[in-house]
């Protein structure tokens, strides 16, 4: 039987020394011992916890105020009581400290973030109609183009029709831009190739066809607005930003009067009609508007991470990349952060991109399922399928964690192996299925299973998330369910589900990976398809990985070009 | 009260054990004194009055009320106890009871109960003395290898750990450890340094916590290996999935 994915990883884990944590010198070198010696060196062990503690020293000196100290936990008892151990971002041989996996202390993970609040996709044609039949304007490529070159100098924060106005710096907000993409091939051609995400170019010939079938001859913008805007302000401060600079740009660029009554049915075409957020709003009680990541739909999320249309030949690795990006998202920054006014649940992600345990459950799961049903998208979406599917991963995960004392100790919480096992039973049904309802179906299977023979499930026993789940999988009435890819980090039975959103999210992309070239919306799809978007959402766990390690380059929003240098 | 055996599926040594936890079917084991477990639990000084969120019952005028008339009230309710708690974290490996069980038996068994259930801890609420009487049958039985186990209010790390070279479950606040081969405890359960050192008395050895374990493991009794679980497990989740599709005519 061949080894398990996440052997070398244990291995680099639990069996080297790391820092001076001694591991493989006093503890035990074999990753299956159910025993080890807990040393209790303290922080004092690992390399970033001693740079932490200096670092906050000097600034309790500087300023006169206790800042961080280690020594403070637990009134005496620091961290690192066992010993304290690395992590290896699955897929690659990036080895990094755990806190280098906290969003604060990651770049890639918060320009993932960034990257995606900035955006928004907003329709050219309705605009165009207007500029024809109403203003008598002619459209033609070169006006578009004249547009384009316009809005790129305006949106960043320029001005095009007044004088004496203040400006942004460029070196600021060189983020910052807008490109178009239509399913209009010959429009596409003859746009200034600078200002085009070409279909053609960017995705494989079946997913192109498919984006531009589904897209039909309308066109579009994609908009990135500033990093540094979207820290300064909002998600809702996107789309809003996005309008201002887009009415400026059309009342310039089309030499239009700017207070006459029609441009009013310009700007409403031009700026809203046409508008797709990436997030949507969500209720008062959740106080976000759109563009947070409470809104942000599964099929969104899965649509927006790259990997299927750069590598669409290994869907397992599809669905890990989402996993990877989603839970970063939802459990770090969304639950960790907004909505729990919490430091981070970095430990309820860190299991989707690290130490390569979901990666050998789910691509045990797919082989099983493709072994028995021919392949992926072959398997019936019956009750039975995904009761075979879900029960067969769910056993082998479980089984992998008592084989293996070092994956149940990396996993140290049950909220961890509950989701890892449910992502791997629900993503090797949608798999195997192509429907997201079965996946989310072999989901709740799989909690029951594992509460069931472990005697445990995750955070208070993940009892209203996963007990009732079943109920609503396949209902999609309204106030009863919804199809999966329409689900959300604010579907009611979800919008508490500490990790949980990213495992949903990466079951919808199971359930079209390797084949579909979209979940839910081709516009959304396109709009990321882009490597001029700052953040590599084609390999989510490469960036964190890297940016880690602190190499990642591709941050912006940065201020240090208008304050000293340090 | 008395109430009947529960029922579970199963025919493994786990199914029947689980059973039997379900049922308060369990073998006493050793004695912790009453003023041992009052400082094992931190809540009040042993031998001290237990404090009071309001008058006895009985003191406080009641309104007439058919559901008061019913439902009789525990000595602590009665009373007017604080509501504490007492948190238990159990081993994976082979610990005799596993937090859903630790729940099933507190809210089949005992009254005025609130039974959290987590993965790496279990807590009870309860009204102060009943939850000392409560916590003693728990600690005392074998629902509890206190080398697999523990009291834990704080920093329960350790269920899903390796165990330490000596047996135990790890326990970062180091409140209980192996000493002359018994247990002992010297911190209460949120790790304050307490003024004795209790015995628990013996772990339980390899052999005796994989025969009482509620556990299932690939290692002992494979979770594989007891199919009517498994069965009963898919019908229920068929049941619920069904009952909740419920498609429109």
């Amino acid at each position: 039987m061949a080894d398990p994915r996440f052997k070398k990883a244990m291995e680099i884990k639990y069996a080297k020394e790391w820092g001076s944590n001694k591991c493989g010198s006093t503890a035990k070198s074999k990753i299956t011992d159910k025993k080890t010696k807990y040393l209790r060196l303290g922080y004092q062990q690992n390399p970033r916890k001693v740079e932490m503690a200096k670092c906050g020293a000097a600034i309790t000196k500087k300023r006169g105020l206790q800042a961080y100290d280690p020594k403070l936990h637990l009134a005496g008892i620091p961290m690192g009581q066992r010993q304290l151990t690395p992590y290896v971002i699955s897929g690659t041989d990036i080895v990094c400290d755990g806190d280098d996996l906290h969003f604060v202390n990651n770049a890639a993970m918060q320009q993932e973030w960034d990257d995606i609040r900035r955006t928004c996709v907003v329709g050219l044609d309705l605009a165009h109609e207007t500029l024809e039949k109403r203003l008598g304007k002619e459209i033609t490529p070169e006006t578009i183009n004249y547009y384009l070159e316009v809005l790129n100098h305006a949106m960043p924060g320029a001005a095009i029709v007044q004088e004496h106005m203040v400006e942004t710096h460029p070196a600021l907000v060189d983020d910052c831009y807008v490109k178009v993409f239509t399913g209009d091939e010959t429009l596409q051609d003859e746009i200034d190739k600078q200002f085009v995400i070409n279909i053609d170019n960017e995705f494989p010939a079946n997913q192109a066809k498919q984006i531009k079938s589904a897209m039909g001859k309308t066109s579009w913008q994609a908009v990135h607005i500033p990093t540094i805007v979207t820290r300064t302000e909002d998600g809702p401060g996107t789309s809003r930003w996005m309008a201002m600079q887009v009415g400026m740009t059309f009342i310039s660029a089309y030499h239009m009067c700017a207070g006459e009554a029609a441009v009013g049915e310009l700007a409403f075409t031009a700026k809203h009609a046409g508008l797709v957020e990436m997030g949507d709003m969500i209720p008062a009680r959740r106080a976000r508007g759109p563009n947070e990541p409470g809104g942000l739909s599964f099929g969104h999320m899965a649509d927006i991470v790259q990997t299927n249309r750069k590598s669409p030949e290994d869907p397992v690795n599809v669905v890990l990349q989402t996993a990877s990006a989603a839970t970063m998202l939802y459990d770090q920054i969304w639950l960790g952060g907004y909505m729990s006014g919490g430091v981070g649940f970095t430990m309820y992600a860190t299991p989707a991109y690290t130490n390569d345990i979901v990666d050998d459950f789910l691509y045990w799961g797919n082989d099983y399922a493709a072994k028995k049903y021919g392949g992926n998208g072959k398997a019936k979406a019956t009750l039975e399928t995904v009761k075979d599917i879900a029960t067969e991963t769910t056993l082998y995960g479980l089984e992998a964690y008592e084989k293996y004392p070092t994956t149940l100790e990396d996993h140290f919480g049950g909220s961890q192996r509950a989701t890892v096992i449910s992502i791997a039973a629900g993503g090797a049904t949608a798999l195997a299925t192509g429907h997201s309802q079965a996946g989310l179906s072999a989901w709740y299977l799989s909690m029951y299973l594992h509460k069931e023979a472990h005697g445990r499930l995750g955070f208070y026993g993940y009892d209203l998330q996963d007990q009732c789940g079943a109920t609503n999988v396949f209902s999609i009435g309204s106030d009863e369910g919804c199809i999966g890819e329409c689900r959300g980090a604010n579907y009611p039975n979800y919008a508490m589900n500490v990790g949980h959103q990213g495992g949903y999210t990466s079951v919808v992309a199971a359930a079209h990976a390797g084949k579909d070239a979209f979940c839910v919306n081709p516009l959304v799809k396109t709009c990321f398809a882009d490597d001029l978007v700052n953040f590599d959402f084609s390999d989510p766990r490469g960036a964190f990985g890297k940016a880690a390690l602190r190499e990642w380059d591709r941050c912006a929003g940065e201020r240090a070009f208008v304050i000293p240098a340090k | 009260m008395a109430y009947k055996p529960q029922y579970y599926p199963g025919s493994t040594s786990v199914a029947k054990n689980r059973r039997k936890h379900m049922s308060d079917d369990v073998e006493k084991m050793r004695d912790i004194s009453d003023e041992d477990l009052t400082a094992l639990l931190g809540h009040r000084a042993p031998g001290s009055d237990y404090p009071s969120t309001h008058p006895p019952l009985a003191e406080m005028g009641e309104p007439d009320c058919p559901v008061r008339e019913v439902v009789e009230p525990t000595p602590g309710a009665a009373a007017g106890d604080r509501i504490r708690y007492a948190q238990f974290s159990d081993s994976m490996y082979n610990a005799p009871s596993v937090p859903y069980w630790r729940s099933y038996h507190a809210a089949i068994n005992f009254r005025g109960v609130d039974p959290g259930t987590l993965s790496g801890r279990q807590v009870n609420e309860m009204r102060e003395r009943d939850l000392e009487e409560y916590t003693k049958r728990q600690a005392e039985t074998e629902m509890t290898d206190w080398g697999l186990a523990g009291l834990r209010g704080c920093t329960v790390h350790g269920h899903s750990l390796r165990l330490q070279e000596d047996g135990v479950m790890f326990d970062m606040l180091d409140r209980r450890r192996l000493e002359g081969g018994v247990m002992v405890m010297d911190k209460d359960q949120v790790g304050v340094p307490i003024d004795r050192k209790v015995n628990l008395g013996k772990p339980m050895s390899e052999s005796e916590a994989a025969k009482r374990t509620t556990f299932y493991r690939v290692d002992n009794c494979a979770f594989r290996s007891d199919k009517e679980v498994i069965e009963w497990t898919q019908r229920i989740w068929e049941l619920r999935t069904k009952y909740g599709f419920q498609p429109k005519a």
